[in-house]
């Protein structure tokens, strides 16, 4: 008898978190709609509008010198000094400062599943993951990552790209990423120190730039390398980008995988 | 005389396991993802094969490589789709010309990558970086989800696919929601409106000599 109320407790537990999936299964668009007008011209998206593109070029330019004058040498000195796991754990920890914006953001894009799993990632990764330089959410509890932001936010709630914006030191933008950035900077501890005391938080700031360009030295010279026009690849790729993040991608990380990946190590 | 029953037996089996083997070659040709995974298997295999390793070797690394993609690579679908409208204007000849170079660039680029980034991780490098998640099949068309893991950072990697005659061929790669098609279709298209067909063709030519990988290479 009691072994029965618990099957019924149990398919209702699985009924009631069908439920929530059911809303995510909807949203998987169909693959192949910008697929059949192969040579038409006027497939899928129109390409990002570019009002000030003289200046984004420049400020391209100005973004390529820093990284390979100032950026590259520095994160590859970096790189020698620092262990990779040491640097890894860095650039998790500075993944887990960034939680409450993702936390708010599927709030407000009314994924209320995804908000409880980051809610969990932060406080499993703030604790057993020593203030997140571990990812225990990820790798042991099998909770993916989602990155949600509020670009994506007001991208959910049909706002368009605007146009594109390449900014010096942060890089490719667009005008409704500009405000998504302006706005998650409410929720994100470094803008605060910024705010405190600009030197630090420069610091650190530039301190996570590097760590982070540590671990991925050479994918920027292999984009240019494979591209006819930088400047023009990285528009359309940030476009490209932003727009599958929005949609939340079809080829969305499935944690069980993941974790059976891990579990050979 | 006893009846050779054995002889029989075999005989039938062997039978049946041939009209199978032939009437699935015919009634359903690999799955998309089967198709995808072997493909990726070929190419690490080779990367992994001792007897082409080393810098020395890169050369018949590279041209064995190439062999693999062009099996399950359609260079002239992807050529078609990253020209668009262009293509349609184009000449055959001038078609076959950009498919060439094309192929050229794209496998030069992409075999560089893999490669480099196989030697620096070693041996380590096989299964443990690609998942094959699943595929969607749609008539003709299928798209193959994978992701590939760096560093503890998953990317997704998505194959799209077209049903020629009952093989399935690739036709676009997208990269974390960046289709390599649209990207170069929207740099082909700047670059036409500047300096039409031959400047392109010209710029194309310039970047396979550049950075020609293996000297002697057949055209």
């Amino acid at each position: 008898m009691k072994n029965r109320a618990g099957f019924v407790v149990a398919w209702c537990l699985i009924l009631f978190f069908l439920g929530f999936r059911v809303p995510v299964a909807q949203a998987a668009a169909d693959p192949y709609t910008e697929e059949m007008a192969s040579t038409s011209e006027s497939n899928g998206m129109e390409a990002i509008a570019d009002p000030l593109e003289p200046m984004n070029r420049f400020f391209f330019e100005f973004n390529d010198r820093l990284y390979f004058w100032v950026l590259k040498p520095v994160s590859t000195g970096y790189s020698y000094v620092v262990a990779e796991d040491v640097r890894m754990s860095i650039r998790d920890f500075f993944y887990n400062l960034l939680a409450p914006v993702r936390i708010v953001n599927s709030l407000l894009q009314g994924k209320v599943k995804n908000s409880a799993t980051e809610l969990g990632r932060f406080v499993i990764n703030s604790t057993v993951g020593v203030v997140g330089f571990g990812d225990p959410a990820t790798n042991e509890f099998g909770l993916p990552r989602r990155d949600e932001d509020l670009g994506q936010t007001l991208g959910v709630y049909g706002i368009g790209d605007g146009f594109y914006i390449c900014w010096p030191i942060l890089g490719p933008s667009s005008l409704r990423d500009t405000v998504g950035l302006v706005g998650d900077s409410f929720l994100d501890p470094v803008s605060y120190l910024m705010a405190a005391d600009f030197a630090a938080g420069a610091a650190v700031y530039s301190g996570s730039e590097v760590n982070k360009t540590s671990l991925t030295l050479g994918d920027y010279e292999e984009f240019k390398e494979a591209a006819f026009d930088p400047y023009l690849a990285l528009r359309d790729a940030y476009q490209q980008y932003r727009r599958n993040k929005i949609k939340d991608g079809n080829g969305a990380p499935d944690s069980s995988l993941y974790k059976e990946k891990r579990d050979e190590d | 005389m006893r009846f050779p029953w054995k002889v029989l037996v075999i005989g039938l089996n062997l039978l049946f396991l041939l009209s199978a083997m032939g009437g699935r070659a015919v009634a359903a040709p690999a799955e998309p993802l089967a198709v995808v995974k072997q493909a990726v298997d070929e190419i690490l295999s080779i990367l992994q094969d001792k007897k082409f390793s080393g810098a020395a070797k890169k050369e018949e690394r590279w041209k064995r490589i190439s062999v693999v993609v062009e099996n399950y690579f359609d260079f002239e679908e992807i050529s078609m789709r990253t020209l668009a409208q262009a293509w349609k204007e184009r000449t055959p000849a001038e078609r076959k010309q950009f498919v060439g170079l094309f192929r050229q660039l794209l496998e030069r680029t992409y075999i560089n990558k893999v490669d480099n980034y196989c030697h620096e991780q070693g041996v380590a490098c096989v299964g443990k970086v690609v998942n094959f998640k699943r595929q969607e099949i749609q008539g003709d068309k299928a798209v193959v989800y994978t992701s590939f893991v760096r560093d503890n950072v998953e990317t997704p990697v998505e194959y799209k696919l077209q049903n020629e005659s009952g093989r399935w061929m690739v036709y676009d790669v997208v990269i974390e929601g960046v289709s390599l098609v649209r990207n170069y279709r929207s740099q082909f298209k700047s670059i036409l409106a500047r300096e039409q067909f031959g400047g392109l063709l010209a710029k194309m030519e310039e970047k396979v000599k550049k950075g020609e990988p293996m000297e002697g290479a057949p055209k």
